[in-house]
C-alpha cells in the first residue's frame, strides 16, 4: 500500500518535472507566436512581455499575407515537400528492400555508396547542382525544386534496419504464395512499416518544407517561391519590424506544428512498436 | 529462393532474379550519383583548380588554393569554432535528449503531454526559430535579458555569440533525437527491466547497466548524425551573426559561403568544403571504431 | 509518380502556351530587391508604368522580387555561368556587389550601348556622383535608382540637454564620452568596406588601387604607403579609448530607444527612423563625421542602380523606356518621399513633392547636400571578393580594439589579409 503511494507520488513528481521541461523547451515557440500578435508599440515597450496584451491584433498577419502572396507560397511548399518526400521514401523503400532481401555482388559497396551521401554536406553542392538542374531545363519547376531531395540515405538506412527485423520466413511464405516483389512490398512490407514510414515522411517533409537556399536559387518567378523564402522577404536590412517578422515565422511554423499534432497519433504507435530502433 | 520457377523460362527468370536487386537500387543510385557524387567530384576537382567568378574552371592550380586557405587566419578560427561547436553541441544534446527520453520511456502522469512537447522542436524550421531567437535574445526588446536581469548583447558580443548559437543549435536538435531515444528505450523488453528490479537494482543502475548498453546502436546513430550536422552549422550564423563579432562565430561552412559563394571565389569554397568533408569523415570513422569496441548489438 | 510528372508537365506546357498566346505586347521582366514599403512602392511604379506609358507603347512589365541584392546577384551569376541568357530579366536592380559580373555579362545592355541606339536621350539631369558610381572602366553600366549616402544621425534632444552640438569629427564624438552612462552608449560602429573607403577618401586616399577598382580589377590596397590607413586607425583607436565608441555595429533599435546617441547609417533610413522615434526625441542629421580636422567632408554614394539585358530589339527598347521612367523626376521624387532615398534626378529635387517634404522634415535634405559637396575623386569600392573583403575589414578593425593591437600592427594585419584576398582573386580571374 505504502510503496504504492510513494510510487504514485514519484510518478506525479516526475510528470510535473517533464511538463515544466516541456514548457521551457517550447517557450521560444510560444514567445514567437505571441510576439506575432503584438503591436509595434507593445514590442518596443520596456519591460518586454511574453503575452500579447492586444491579443486579437491581426495586423501583422495582414501585412504578411498582403505584402507577399503567402497562400500561393504555401501551395508551392506543399507540392514540393509532398512530391519530393514521396519520391524519396519510394526510392528508399526499394533500396532497403534490395539490401535486406537479396544477396548480390557489390551489395556492401553499393550500400556504403548510398550511405556515403550522408557524409557530403549538401551546401557544398549547390552551385554544381544548380548547373545540372538548369541544363535539364528544370529551373522554375516543382521537379527542379524537389529533385535534389530525392536521395534520402538516412531514411534508407532506417528502413533497412526495420526490414531486417521482419522474419525472412514471412517473405518466403509470401513468395511461395506467388506474391511478387511489388506486391510483397506494397501489401506486406509497407503496411508493416506504417508507423516508421509516417515518421520518416514527417521528418523528410519538414526538411524540404524548411529548405531555404535551394528553392530561392532555382526559382525565378514570384509564383514559384516557397514559404521559407517568402518569410525572409518580410525582413529588411534594417530588420526592425520584429512583430511582422515573428508573424511570418509563425505562419511558417504553424502548418508544420499542425501536421505534427495530427500525425502524433501515428508517431506514438511508431514509438510503442519500437519502430525506430536503429 | 526461386525454387518454384522451373522449365524453359528458368534461365531468363534466373537472370531477371539476379538483376532485380540492381533494378531496385537503380533509381536511388542514379540520383545519388547525379546530385551528390558528380557535384562532389566536381567540387574536389575545383579545389585544385582556378575557378573564375562565374564558376568556370580556367586552369589547374595544384595545391595553391589549400596553401592560401591555410595561410588565412579565418580558416584556423573557423576550424576551432566548428570543433568547439561540435564538441559542445553533440554531448549536450545527447545528455539532454537521453534524459528527456528516459522521462518519456515509461507511461507516466502527464506523459503524453510532455512527450509531445519534447518532440515538437523537430518540426520547427531553422529560419523561423532563428528569427525568434534573434528577437528573444535581442538586448533591447528581447525577453531573456529582462527575465534573467542581464544586459548581454548575446549575438553582438564576441564572448557570448557562440553560446547564443549553441543554445539555438542544441534546441533545434532536441525533437528528433528525443524521438529516436524514446523509441529505443521503449523497445527494451519489459521483463528484462522487471527482473533487474526484482534483483533490487535501482533506476540508475538499470539505466547504466541495462538500458544504455541496449540502446547503444541508437546512441551511435545519433552521435554520428549530430556530429555531421554540427560540423556543417551555417544557417543560423548566416542569419544571426555573419561570423562576427570579431570572427567569434565563423564556422567552416560559413567561411565557404562568404569566402566562396558571396565572394565568387569558388575554388576556395571547394577547398574549404573538402577539408570540412575530410574532418567529418575522420570523426565518423573514429565513432565507428568506438562502435566496434563498445556498442552492444542484441 | 508517373501521373504526377505527367500532370506537372502538362501544367508547365499550359503555362507556356498561355504565355505564347499573348503576342503584340512586349513583355519584359524586372528583378528588384525592394521589400516592405519600398517594395510596395516599386510594385506601384510598375503598375503605373503599365497603365500609362506601357499601354501607349504596348509594353507590359512584370516585377519579380529576387531577395536581397546579394541573393539577386548570386542568381545572376549562376545564370551567367550556365549561359542561359534567356533566364535573365530585361531590367535588374543591382547594387555595387554585382557591378563586376554584370560588366562581364555577354548580354549586358549597358547605358552606353543604349545611348548609341537612342542618341536623343537626355541624362543630364541625373545626379553626377550617382551616375559616376555606376561606371566601371569608363562604361556607364546602369542608371541610379535608389541613391543614398552615409550620414550621422544623432539624438538632438539628448545632445542639446548636454549642451553639445552636432559632432563633425571623430574627435567631436570622443568629446561626448561623458554622456555614456549605464545603459546609454554614445556611438557604436565597426568600419566596413564603404565606410572605411569614406574615411580614407576624406584623407585623399583610395582604399584599393585602380581608383577603388572602378578602372579595372583592384590588385592591392592603396592606402598603405600614403599613411592614410594608419592615420584613420590611429584616430579610431583614440576614439575607442575615450569610451565613446562601442565596438559593435550600430543598432537602430538602440538608437530609437534612446540608448545610443549617435549612429552613422544610410540616408535612406530617415523615413523609418522618423516614424519609429515618433515624438520621443528630436532626430538630428549631420554630415558623415570627418576623420580629423584636416580631412575633407563627404561620403560616397551607396544604393543601387537599374541595369538592362539584351533580349532583342523590341525588348531592349521597352527596357530602355522603363529604365528612364524609373529614374525620371516623378518616380524619383515619390520614391524619395516614401523611403528616404535621395532623388537621383535633379529634376526630382526641384519638384514640389521634394520641396514640400524637406519643408516639413529638414532631416531629408542633408544627404543630398552632402552628396553634392563630396569631391568626385571619392569613389565607392569595387572588389572581386566583395563579401570576404567586407568582413575582413570589420574583423581586423575589431581585433585592433578587442585585442588591443597597435594601429601599426593592424595596418600590417590588414595589408596581409586584404592583399591576400585580392591576389587570390586575381589568380583565378586573370
Amino acid at each position: 500500500m505504502r510503496t504504492n503511494r510513494i510510487r504514485r507520488a514519484k510518478d506525479r513528481a516526475l510528470g510535473i518535472v517533464g511538463l515544466l521541461a516541456g514548457c521551457l523547451i517550447l517557450f521560444p515557440v510560444f514567445y514567437g507566436v505571441m510576439g506575432a500578435f503584438k503591436s509595434p508599440a507593445e514590442f518596443i515597450a520596456y519591460p518586454p512581455t511574453v503575452f500579447s496584451k492586444s491579443f486579437g491584433y491581426f495586423k501583422n498577419f495582414e501585412t504578411v499575407f498582403t505584402q507577399v502572396p503567402m497562400l500561393r507560397y504555401f501551395l508551392n511548399s506543399l507540392i514540393v515537400a509532398g512530391m519530393s518526400t514521396a519520391v524519396r521514401l519510394a526510392l528508399a523503400v526499394l533500396a532497403a528492400y534490395a539490401f535486406v532481401f537479396y544477396r548480390f555482388r557489390g551489395r556492401k559497396l553499393l550500400f556504403f555508396l548510398l550511405l556515403g551521401t550522408m557524409m557530403i554536406p549538401a551546401d557544398t553542392l549547390t552551385i554544381t547542382n544548380y548547373q545540372t538542374v538548369s541544363h535539364l531545363r528544370l529551373l522554375d519547376t516543382y521537379l527542379g525544386m524537389g529533385i535534389v531531395f530525392f536521395v534520402g540515405a538516412s531514411q534508407m538506412f532506417m528502413l533497412r534496419q526495420h526490414f531486417m527485423a521482419a522474419p525472412t520466413s514471412v517473405r518466403e511464405a509470401a513468395l511461395l504464395d506467388g506474391c511478387g516483389d511489388g506486391r510483397f512490398i506494397l501489401s506486406i512490407l509497407v503496411p508493416m512499416s506504417g508507423p516508421l514510414l509516417t515518421t520518416l515522411f514527417l521528418q523528410s517533409f519538414i526538411t524540404v518544407w524548411n529548405a531555404y537556399l535551394w528553392p530561392l536559387l532555382v526559382t525565378n518567378g514570384n509564383d514559384m517561391r516557397t514559404v521559407q523564402v517568402g518569410v525572409t522577404m518580410l525582413t529588411t536590412i534594417e530588420g526592425t519590424n520584429y512583430e511582422t517578422v515573428l508573424a511570418g515565422a509563425t505562419v511558417a511554423m504553424l502548418p508544420a506544428i499542425a501536421l505534427f499534432l495530427i500525425m502524433r497519433r501515428y508517431l506514438s504507435r511508431a514509438m510503442s512498436g519500437g519502430a525506430l530502433i536503429t | 529462393m526461386s525454387m518454384y520457377v522451373g522449365g524453359k523460362a528458368g534461365r531468363g527468370a534466373k537472370r531477371l532474379e539476379r538483376a532485380k536487386p540492381y533494378l531496385f537500387l537503380l533509381p536511388m543510385i542514379v540520383f545519388a550519383v547525379g546530385f551528390v557524387y558528380y557535384p562532389f567530384l566536381k567540387t574536389a576537382l575545383q579545389s585544385f583548380s582556378n575557378v573564375n567568378f562565374r564558376g568556370e574552371t580556367t586552369g589547374f592550380s595544384g595545391l595553391e588554393n589549400y596553401r592560401y586557405l591555410f595561410s588565412r587566419r579565418e580558416f584556423g578560427i573557423a576550424v576551432r569554432n566548428t570543433l568547439k561547436l561540435t564538441l559542445i553541441n553533440v554531448p549536450v544534446t545527447l545528455a539532454l535528449t537521453l534524459l528527456m527520453a528516459w522521462l518519456g520511456s515509461r507511461r507516466r502522469f502527464l506523459g503524453p503531454v510532455y512527450e509531445t512537447m519534447f518532440a515538437l522542436p523537430m518540426v520547427i524550421s531553422m529560419s523561423a526559430i532563428t528569427l525568434v531567437f534573434k528577437v528573444l535574445l535581442n538586448p533591447s526588446v528581447g525577453f531573456v535579458n529582462y527575465a534573467l536581469g542581464l544586459r548581454i548583447g548575446w549575438y553582438e558580443d564576441r564572448h557570448t555569440a557562440m553560446s547564443g548559437i549553441l543554445l539555438l543549435t542544441v534546441w533545434m536538435g532536441l525533437g528528433f533525437n528525443f524521438l529516436l531515444f524514446q523509441s529505443a528505450f521503449k523497445a527494451i523488453p519489459d521483463d528484462l527491466l522487471g527482473s533487474a528490479r526484482l534483483e533490487g537494482a535501482g533506476p540508475v543502475r538499470i539505466l547504466l547497466q541495462i538500458q544504455l548498453p541496449l540502446i547503444s546502436p541508437t546512441i551511435l546513430y545519433v552521435l554520428c548524425t549530430n556530429m555531421i550536422q554540427a560540423m556543417m552549422t551555417s544557417g543560423p550564423i548566416l542569419i544571426l551573426t555573419q561570423g562576427g563579432p570579431s570572427r567569434s562565430t565563423i564556422t567552416m561552412i560559413y567561411l565557404m559561403y562568404t569566402s566562396g559563394y558571396s565572394s565568387s571565389n569558388y575554388s576556395l569554397a571547394a577547398a574549404v568544403s573538402m577539408i570540412a568533408f575530410l574532418m567529418t569523415l575522420l570523426f565518423t570513422l573514429l565513432l565507428f571504431l568506438m562502435e566496434k569496441r563498445r556498442v552492444h548489438y542484441q | 509518380m508517373k501521373k504526377l510528372i505527367a500532370l506537372l508537365l502538362t501544367a508547365a506546357l499550359l503555362l507556356s502556351l498561355t504565355a505564347l498566346a499573348e503576342d503584340q505586347t512586349t513583355r519584359i521582366t524586372l528583378w528588384h530587391s525592394m521589400s516592405e514599403e519600398a517594395g510596395a512602392l516599386m510594385e506601384g511604379y510598375v503598375r503605373q508604368f503599365n497603365d500609362t506609358i506601357g499601354r501607349e507603347q504596348g509594353i507590359v512589365v512584370e516585377a519579380v522580387y529576387q531577395g536581397a541584392y546579394t541573393d539577386a546577384v548570386a542568381k545572376m551569376n549562376s545564370v551567367l555561368t550556365v549561359k542561359q541568357f534567356d533566364m535573365l530579366p530585361d531590367v535588374m536592380q543591382l547594387d555595387a556587389t554585382g557591378k563586376v559580373s554584370y560588366a562581364a555579362a555577354e548580354t549586358a545592355y549597358t547605358v552606353d550601348a543604349a545611348l548609341t541606339d537612342h542618341p536623343e536621350a537626355d541624362l543630364s539631369t541625373l545626379l553626377k556622383p550617382a551616375m559616376a558610381n555606376w561606371q566601371l572602366s569608363g562604361v556607364q553600366l546602369g542608371l541610379p535608382f535608389a541613391t543614398s549616402t552615409t550620414v550621422t544621425y544623432y539624438n538632438k534632444t539628448a545632445l542639446d540637454q548636454a549642451g553639445a552640438s552636432a559632432p563633425e569629427t571623430l574627435a567631436d564624438i570622443g568629446a561626448l564620452a561623458g554622456l555614456a552612462q549605464d545603459g546609454v552608449t554614445v556611438y557604436a560602429s565597426i568600419p566596413n568596406t564603404p565606410t572605411l573607403a569614406n574615411w580614407l577618401g576624406q584623407l585623399g586616399s583610395d582604399l584599393v588601387d585602380r581608383h577603388n577598382g572602378t578602372e579595372g580589377t583592384a590588385t592591392k590596397l592603396d592606402c598603405l604607403d600614403n599613411g592614410a590607413l594608419l592615420a584613420f586607425l590611429t584616430e579610431w583607436k583614440a576614439l575607442y579609448q575615450t569610451g565613446a565608441l562601442v565596438n559593435q555595429n550600430g543598432s537602430s533599435d538602440e538608437f530609437v530607444a534612446g540608448r545610443q546617441l549617435i549612429m552613422t547609417s544610410s540616408s535612406s533610413s530617415v523615413t523609418s527612423l522618423l516614424s519609429r522615434i515618433g515624438g520621443a526625441f528630436e532626430l538630428g542629421v549631420a554630415a558623415y563625421p570627418r576623420v580629423n580636422e584636416t580631412a575633407s567632408a563627404g561620403a560616397t554614394v551607396s544604393g543601387s542602380c537599374v541595369v538592362m539585358f539584351d533580349h532583342g530589339d523590341a525588348r531592349k527598347n521597352a527596357a530602355w523606356a522603363f529604365v528612364q521612367y524609373l529614374t525620371g523626376a516623378e518616380v524619383q521624387a515619390d520614391f524619395a518621399r516614401g523611403t528616404g532615398y535621395l532623388p537621383s534626378n535633379s529634376a526630382a529635387a526641384d519638384s514640389d513633392t521634394w520641396r514640400a517634404l524637406i519643408g516639413e522634415y529638414p532631416q531629408y535634405e542633408l544627404g543630398l547636400t552632402q552628396l553634392i559637396q563630396t569631391p568626385d575623386t571619392m569613389r565607392s569600392v569595387t572588389v572581386g571578393p566583395a563579401a570576404d573583403f567586407y568582413y575582413g575589414i570589420i574583423n581586423d578593425i575589431s581585433d585592433m580594439l578587442e585585442q588591443d593591437l597597435s594601429p601599426e600592427e593592424t595596418v600590417e594585419l590588414m595589408a596581409d589579409d586584404l592583399n591576400g584576398m585580392l591576389s587570390q582573386y586575381l589568380r583565378a580571374n586573370p
